[in-house]
């Protein structure tokens, strides 16, 4: 009799989820809508760069299947390459949209409703797209799967950041599912919910670097802060690529009104982050502390960190302060070109924390050499990065056929 | 139950890298330059003929600290790295994700990826070799012919190591990070 009552509630229990899912809002789309796109040189450019980076993706990933980790530029000295530095890319990219999305669903600016919607979307396209990239660089994705359950490293900060990332997302989907209901109050718990546990993750991924002792280059309190600043003015650049890439840069004027107030806060971050990023400098270089002054001194003579400058910091900040953030369709392509310093500013991170060999007197007989740490990325490196950018993309594409991803008019 | 350590007098080492062809040997390491667990720093010689600075042509043999406090230890996410009976700092390659964090956090480039498995590998004091056979010395110890390491037990009081920490001299690598190495070099 028992068991007859528990069937029936757990058939219940799976209706209710049914009913739940069929009410999720959704186009049903096919192929033939999704080549249904206006035919501009620009449209098609983007079109067959998306589809060549994908098919990137997949013979990156088979060269990785055949060859393992020999097929990246990978050491023993530099045992972190491109790859971290594209997950890390992609993360910081959702964290940011998720922190954009949480200003007018979660905390009610009204101004900012207009994008929660398509930037929660984004959140998740571009973690699944970190995902994807991560998947080929840990060495045993599927052990790492079981064995972060069964054996948790409680201490380590990798552990905590790849777990609360797999809550974070979780999070993140249920709030656009509700977000397309236009359930506004239950999106607003997992929003906020979702928020803290994104930026609880990524300050995880921060104190990574921040918590290696070894390295003095990157230890200490800075990047779990940095992080998130950093986050929040990604996510703003992608916002602007977004809202361009939906108005074709012919905004209507509720879109402007948002846009020139993301432009406001993106140059007080920006400036903030010069702020930090002088200051770290300064105390890295001061009083030539080993193993951390000679480090700064040679990531200031490195083109890399000026690119991550000029592009992520010094042209947005001037398009925003040269009128005070008006000219949006100008920070379009400042956002653009802000995403490739943010590309930039990942890499140096780390590279940068293995820049300076340890030290243990292996100079003459092993390849170490007492100088620079060097590495370049492998082709497969390069195919497998470019792949996550076509595969994020692809993912965005979908999403906003299959889902109405503009603010809802009641909203 | 014990707490091996090993103390080196290092300036007995006359550089014939008969420890690292040991090493490989008993343990199986693979061959290749960034593939090896132990090895044998050396210095350039300082100064100009004739004044040259002989005491900076130290050899330095050196290899996993087998730290106290690890910090690969406490950085593995899956607990691949942890301390067995005998407070050797381990790798078990079932646990090990290649996630890398652990050669990162090494303060003493300790690590590599052993080809095979495609896991971390590193010194183990011979643990799954001469010690599980029952033997009480390391192949590297073993081999020297001058006799520079001495391994064993840190915990007994009238082990060679424990009396050899009490009468001489010694330091250890990166001492300032808390590391607690269980390395000594002898002075």
């Amino acid at each position: 009799m028992a068991e007859t009552v528990e069937k029936t509630e757990e058939m219940g229990m799976i209706d209710k989820a049914k009913a739940f899912v069929s009410t999720i809002p959704y186009n049903k789309i096919g192929m033939k809508d999704l080549t249904d796109f206006e035919k501009t040189p620009r449209n098609n450019l983007v079109a067959v760069l998306t589809l060549a980076f994908v098919a990137m993706f997949v013979v990156g990933v088979a060269i990785y299947l055949m060859h393992g980790h020999h097929a990246y530029n990978v050491t023993r000295e530099h045992p972190w390459g491109l790859l971290i530095a594209v997950y890390i890319f992609f993360v910081v990219s959702s964290t940011g949209l998720c922190i954009v999305g949480s200003l007018g669903d979660v905390f009610g600016f009204k101004d900012y409703e207009m994008i929660s919607k398509r930037a929660i979307f984004g959140s998740i396209v571009t973690i699944l797209a970190g995902f994807a990239v991560i998947a080929f660089e840990i060495g045993h994705p599927v052990t790492m799967l079981i064995y972060n359950v069964i054996s948790p490293g409680l201490t380590s900060a990798i552990w905590w950041m790849g777990t609360l990332y797999g809550i974070y997302l979780t999070f993140m989907i249920i709030e656009f599912v509700f977000l397309l209901k236009h359930d506004m109050k239950n999106a607003r718990i997992f929003g906020l919910t979702g928020l803290l546990v994104g930026l609880a993750a990524h300050s995880n991924l921060g104190s990574v670097f921040g918590f290696l002792n070894a390295r003095p280059i990157s230890n200490g309190v800075f990047y779990p802060t940095y992080f998130i600043l950093t986050a929040f003015i990604t996510g703003i650049f992608i916002a602007y690529i977004l809202m361009g890439w939906r108005y074709k840069l012919d905004f209507p004027t509720e879109a402007k009104k948002m846009l020139i107030g993301l432009a406001k806060i993106q140059g007080l971050l920006i400036s903030i982050l010069i702020f930090f990023v002088t200051w770290k400098m300064l105390t890295d270089i001061y009083g030539g502390m080993p193993n951390r002054s000679e480090v700064a001194i040679h990531i200031l003579g490195s083109w890399t960190f000026w690119a991550e400058v000029i592009l992520a910091m010094l042209i947005p900040l001037y398009i925003i302060l040269k009128d005070m953030g008006k000219s949006i369709n100008a920070m379009f392509w400042a956002s653009l070109a802000g995403m490739v310093g943010i590309f930039f500013m990942r890499y140096n991170l780390v590279h940068d924390t293995q820049l300076k060999p340890l030290q243990m007197m292996k100079i003459k007989e092993y390849q170490l050499t007492p100088e620079w740490i060097h590495y370049f990325p492998s082709m497969t490196e390069i195919m497998i990065s470019l792949g996550g950018l076509g595969l994020c993309v692809l993912l965005y594409y979908i999403g906003s056929k299959l889902f109405n991803l503009d603010a809802d008019e009641a909203h | 139950m014990a707490r091996y350590g090993m103390a080196l007098d290092y300036k007995n080492c006359i550089n014939c890298k008969a420890c690292e062809v040991a090493c490989k040997e008993e343990n199986g390491v693979l061959l290749g330059a960034d593939k090896h667990r132990i090895w044998v720093g050396s210095n350039d010689v300082k100064g100009e003929w004739p004044l040259l600075d002989i005491a900076s042509a130290a050899f330095l043999p050196s290899q996993c600290q087998h730290c106290d406090d690890a910090p690969c230890q406490e950085v593995c996410p899956t607990h691949a790295t942890y301390y067995d009976e005998n407070n050797v700092v381990r790798v078990d390659p079932d646990k090990c994700i290649l996630c890398s964090y652990c050669m990162n956090a090494c303060p003493y480039d300790a690590r590599y990826v052993d080809d095979r498995t495609m896991t971390v590998d590193k010194c183990n004091f011979c643990a799954e070799t001469r010690i599980a056979r029952g033997e009480t010395t390391t192949a590297c110890q073993n081999t020297c012919p001058t006799k520079v390491r001495i391994f064993g037990d840190l915990d007994d009081p009238n082990s060679e190591i424990s009396e050899t920490l009490r009468v001489r001299e010694h330091f250890t690598l990166k001492t300032h990070l808390g590391t607690n190495p269980k390395l000594f070099y002898l002075t």
